[in-house]
């Protein structure tokens, strides 16, 4: 575990003003141990199947306070399969392990059991939202789409993720294609976006694929959130209505620049490696030990990091003081290069200590233009986990399962005041909850 | 029974959009956030009908208005700005007058809720933080963003996405042993902002149950954190995922790849039946009772896992892009071509969806916006306006929701607690716009056409 030495510097003029009671007490106020379940009145379904945008959204419901059925067949999720290098406990793997929040698991067979459609059914009655990753149409061809499941419960939010949507042309024809992460990233724009120089070579200059489920994660988050505006319409009105999410927009609808660059720019940007498109110095660099974030995109946190890597000799030069994202690469890189000798002549922390001593010096001089260089030492998952900050914050949570044994999560991703999500627990054996769902849903 | 694709027709179109009730409506939102990450999470609730107030400084404005690709304009504006802040009003206020604090307050007596993204502290040391606005009004619900979160030792370091990406982790997962990228376009920024409008929206439902309104406190770096199961691999095994290139370790086959036609695709099996089908279309049965192919679990192996690859990956050198995206179309697994700007703009899929949206607007004339990323049938996101010059819809807001009179905004316009743009391109209107004959800029007085 690594000390963070700089804990408690000043960075900001306005962090040496005294801290608010609010502050001082946030803590506390924050803690969620106790605190009410905001959607303790709503009951989702999750049909999802191999398709962890799908279980991602249902874990968002569960984790703000809603009972969560996850359905599947006796022989599982095929998802509960889907783990790096195969890494599994019991033959649960590891992103299952993850994402198994506050759910209850009941075993159905909704693609291959007429009656157990009819079970469903019955549940579906008394649900306010549904979600599943069948092929569009599928659900409605067995009779318990959204079509037919609305008659039966007008109340009802049911949220359909795929690939391509349920409406159009293309979504029909490409019905049967499923939503996967990769897919999903390379056909919403990502990886375009994101590789080496041209010059680099081959591999490198490829598109790259985000070394996470981008795609998954942000398909289920933008689920998620659909539904909860379709809940807060249900709680005014009494209306449910259909969520249609389409993996193949996850990327390109959430930042929204490719839309409005190709449109404006009329051609489709390069890869330009660690470079930025917007912003600069704003990136990663080599240092004596390891790599270092930089970020000191404006024009007084550049001079200010000019001044403390001992570079303020190019302070006049246009290319560097007004042209510094050019759309030439070479001038780009030209730059980048003169900094990253520079920075390789320290350690992280020798640069990460020269930052902090100019931007807290900065911030109460006249003088310096309040220029706020930052530096950080990059962080992998693994190293972050020992901040302190998350430990005050209850970021990571240890669960002890008595089937899976003991592992670490990362969850408390918000922090509210009243109503925050929080996990609770994390078994999932397949159909585990089928008597309580049995007692508490199908009795009558 | 009607076809189910032209029942889904009528239920989405986009074209009927626009006379369908909004699910925000009569929400107000103060949103006094800046650059991407809290502007984002305010302008959700907007897409959706909320009433969003931006608050910025007069002449200067929002950081990010200038920020464009590569400093390249259009019609004076950052097209980037026009995803991140429609549907807004656009007021320009300097909070640092305690003229501007009261009618901050004033604001704040009819707001729902409140967005802002300072340095951990600010709000509170400028008195605008929840401490104050919610003495004002108990119902409020404000929501603080910031990088590593409201309390905590490194509460007070400055953020950016990028710093979010690095605190996280995630920033060291995407590329190769030696050589690895950020993630791109800020996404560090968007998808914490959505984490933020999330629990904003969960916050509303709570209010309308109990009538309590609450403090978030959304910390970027945690929100990407929820998006690593790495975490737990590394407590489970004791090791860590790393960085693979483009092959995904959790699934087989799965990675990008080039195509005899070098197009780049992307090619993915989750199940047996998906790998079967892929299989059969390659015409390697055979690879089926292989034992080291036999199940997901045995093909994750890593030293299989890089033989199936490989076996797919030369497969696919020799078959045309659009041809294994037929096939895979036929045999139900998953096969894309890795799309740029420019194909993403002119995607038909994208336009008849609504994924893409040609918007015209009133001063800008047409640009290609994204949609929405969920598409809801009976209270669907809209787009009713882009963004405006700084301090655009100072009239309107002062007049129509605060009641102020000609003499009182005369009055705040004289003592400059209200003011507008610089003649900078990002914060000024299009060359060509005449903002003397433009009746929501001089909301409240006779213009002339």
């Amino acid at each position: 575990m690594s000390p963070q030495p700089q804990k408690e510097k000043i960075y900001t003029r306005h962090a040496s003003a005294k801290p608010s009671d609010l502050t001082k007490n946030l803590a506390s106020i924050m803690d969620p141990d106790g605190k009410a379940e905001v959607l303790d009145d709503v009951l989702v379904l999750d049909l999802s199947s191999a398709n962890f945008a799908g279980i991602c959204a249902a874990s968002i419901f569960a984790e703000y306070g809603a009972e969560v059925v996850k359905i599947e067949p006796t022989t599982g999720d095929p998802a509960r399969f889907l783990t790096p290098f195969g890494a599994n406990v019991k033959g649960v793997g590891i992103p299952f392990m993850f994402e198994g929040r506050n759910k209850r698991y009941m075993t159905l067979d909704v693609a291959g059991s007429e009656s157990e459609r009819e079970t469903f059914k019955k549940l579906a009655k008394k649900a306010a939202v549904v979600i599943e990753t069948f092929p569009a149409g599928d659900m409605d061809a067995w009779g318990i789409g959204y079509r037919q499941l609305k008659e039966i419960n007008p109340g009802l939010i049911y949220i359909a993720i795929t690939a391509y949507g349920q409406f159009t042309d293309k979504a029909k024809q490409y019905a049967k294609m499923p939503d996967v992460d990769i897919t999903s990233q390379a056909g919403s724009g990502l990886p375009a976006q994101m590789g080496d120089i041209p010059e680099a070579g081959e591999p490198f200059n490829w598109p790259t694929r985000a070394g996470l489920w981008a795609a998954w994660y942000n398909t289920g988050l933008s689920a998620a959130l659909g539904g909860t505006v379709a809940l807060i319409h249900r709680q005014n009105t009494g209306e449910g209505q259909m969520v249609d999410v389409a993996g193949m927009d996850s990327y390109s609808s959430m930042v929204g620049m490719p839309a409005s660059i190709g449109y404006t720019w009329r051609k489709a940007r390069p890869r330009i490696g660690v470079l930025d498109f917007i912003l600069y110095p704003y990136g990663h660099w080599k240092c004596k030990d390891g790599y270092v974030g930089i970020a000191a995109p404006r024009d007084h946190d550049f001079r200010a990091l000019l001044k403390i890597l001992g570079m303020w000799e190019m302070e006049d030069d246009w290319r560097y003081s007004s042209d510094r994202i050019p759309d030439i690469l070479e001038q780009a890189l030209h730059l980048h290069k003169l900094i990253e000798a520079e920075t390789q002549k320290y350690t992280a922390d020798e640069l990460v200590g020269k930052a902090l001593n100019y931007s807290s010096k900065s911030a109460r001089s006249k003088w310096r233009g309040g220029g706020v260089p930052i530096v950080m030492k990059l962080m992998t998952p693994e190293t972050a986990m020992d901040n302190p900050q998350w430990h005050i914050r209850k970021t990571f949570q240890q669960f002890e399962d008595k089937e899976l044994g003991k592992y670490t999560i990362s969850g408390n991703f918000t922090k509210m005041s009243e109503s925050p999500p929080r996990v609770k627990w994390v078994s999932c054996g397949i159909g585990q909850d089928n008597d309580y769902i049995k007692d508490k849903y199908l009795k009558d | 029974m009607e076809d189910y694709f032209s029942y889904t027709q009528k239920l989405f179109n986009p074209v009927d959009a626009a006379s369908k009730p909004e699910a925000f409506k009569g929400i107000r939102v103060l949103d006094f956030s800046h650059v991407i990450f809290g502007p984002v999470a305010a302008r959700l609730l907007g897409d959706y009908g909320a009433e969003v107030i931006k608050l910025e400084l007069p002449f200067s404005g929002d950081l990010w208005r200038p920020a464009t690709y590569w400093g390249k304009y259009w019609k004076h504006s950052n097209p980037i700005w026009h995803n991140i802040t429609k549907n807004k009003y656009f007021i320009s206020v300097n909070l640092k007058l305690q003229e501007s604090k009261e009618l901050i307050y004033k604001m704040a007596e009819t707001a729902d809720v409140v967005v802002e993204n300072f340095a951990p502290g600010t709000a509170e040391a400028w008195k605008i933080g929840y401490s104050q606005i919610s003495k004002i009004n108990p119902k409020i619900i404000f929501l603080s963003c910031s990088t590593y979160g409201q309390y905590g030792p490194m509460r007070y370091f400055p953020g950016w996405d990028l710093l979010a990406q690095g605190a996280s982790g995630v920033l060291t997962l995407n590329g190769y042993e030696d050589r690895f990228f950020k993630l791109p376009d800020y996404l560090g920024d968007f998808t914490p902002a959505n984490f933020g409008a999330l629990a904003l929206m969960m916050a509303l439902y709570y209010r309308k149950k109990t009538g309590k309104g609450q403090y978030i406190d959304q910390a970027q770096t945690e929100a990407l954190m929820r998006m690593l199961p790495n975490f737990t691999y590394n407590s489970v095994t004791g090791k860590a995922i790393g960085r693979t290139g483009n092959v995904d370790p959790t699934m087989v086959p799965a990675a990008i790849m080039k195509s005899k036609d070098e197009k780049f695709v992307a090619l993915a099996c989750t199940t047996e039946s998906q790998f079967a089908a892929l299989a059969e279309a390659m015409n390697r049965k055979d690879l089926l009772t292989d034992e080291r192919f036999k199940t997901n679990l045995s093909r994750l192996q890593p030293e299989n896992a890089k033989v199936l690859n490989k076996i797919v990956e030369d497969w696919v050198k020799t078959q045309k892009g659009q041809d294994i995206i037929d096939i895979a179309v036929a045999n139900a697994f998953a096969a894309a071509e890795v799309e740029d700007d420019w194909m993403i703009t002119n995607d038909e899929w994208r336009l008849k969806r609504g994924s893409v949206i040609l918007f015209k607007d009133d001063m800008y004339g047409e640009l290609a916006i994204a949609g929405p990323s969920a598409h809801l049938s009976r209270t669907p996101s809209r787009v009713k306006w882009l963004a405006r010059p700084l301090g655009y819809h100072n009239r309107l807001v002062l007049k129509k929701f605060l009641n102020l009179s000609e003499e009182e905004i005369a009055d705040l316009e004289k003592k400059k607690v209200i003011g507008t743009y610089d003649d900078k391109p990002g914060l000024k209107p299009p060359v060509y716009y005449n903002l003397a004959e433009d009746p929501i800029y001089n909301y409240g007085k006779e213009v002339s056409k």
